[in-house]
């Protein structure tokens, strides 16, 4: 009845309406590719070494491909870092930094480490970049409330990564 | 004081469905301020006026809306919303049916 009545008036009018409005955000966010590129970084870092301990002539062929690994070593580095920022800029909500209020230092350290390997050809510092990711990834999967296993990446460097136990 | 609003979309179905009216008001928030749970109108910008249930409330007193439905545009869209854009908390409730 009184549905009705203020139906009447909506007709005659124009109650102000308030939007209950749904859109379809992908929501699809997973650590995952940041994790592989950090990976990726350590295996250039890996190449190059090997490459240069098995090529004495530093000609213009050694200079291509080392140009080469240092071009993956940096588009990965940065990758790692984007993929990053978009997780924690467009997923990561107040609710889950109040639970781990680590997490925007966390960033700021893989940011950091990030810049890092791009400007050496430090090792440590690379797998220090896989393990700060790590972290992050387990945080990530704990706000969805997925549990996680670490387990060696099935290829080289075949260091340890955190995954979702599904 | 009150405000009348009628519902347009589904972000908060079933309880809250499209066409439904509600009665908003500030008063309540006089007493106890936003909470978990309550039902509010604010606004957005580049949204405008939108209904949404609190989810939380954050360290800054800031609040966290959310829909019931899974493709609500809410908080895990546009983030917190400010305690000014609130307009009021639904004070009654009238259904279609």
């Amino acid at each position: 009845m009184i549905y009705q009545i203020l139906n009447k008036i909506d007709q005659q009018v124009q109650i102000e309406k308030v939007k209950a409005h749904c859109d379809i955000p992908c929501g699809i966010y997973d650590p995952i590719i940041a994790q592989i590129s950090a990976l990726t970084v350590v295996r250039m870092l890996d190449l190059m070494t090997e490459f240069d301990a098995k090529t004495p002539d530093r000609n213009k062929d050694y200079m291509n491909s080392m140009s080469r690994y240092i071009a993956v070593k940096e588009e990965h580095a940065e990758r790692a870092k984007a993929e990053i920022r978009v997780i924690w800029g467009d997923y990561l909500k107040a609710q889950h930094l109040e639970k781990y209020p680590n997490a925007h230092a966390l960033v700021h350290k893989i940011m950091q480490l990030g810049s890092k390997v791009r400007q050496s050809t430090d090792r440590e510092q690379a797998t220090q970049l896989v393990e700060a990711i790590n972290e992050f990834a387990q945080i990530f999967w704990e706000t969805k409330g997925i549990a996680t296993k670490r387990a060696k990446a099935p290829y080289a460097p075949a260091l340890e990564l955190v995954y979702p136990a599904l | 004081m009150l405000k009348l609003l009628k519902i347009t979309g589904d972000s908060l179905t079933p309880e809250y469905q499209n066409g439904d009216f509600v009665i908003i008001s500030k008063i309540p928030f006089l007493f106890a301020p936003p909470s978990p749970g309550d039902v509010i109108a604010f606004r957005q910008v580049g949204y405008g006026l939108l209904i949404k249930r609190i989810e939380g409330v954050t360290q800054y007193g800031e609040v966290n809306v959310i829909g019931s439905h899974p493709e609500s545009i809410d908080s895990r869209v546009f983030g917190p919303i400010r305690r000014e854009s609130i307009l009021g908390k639904v004070i009654w409730h009238i259904q279609k049916g």
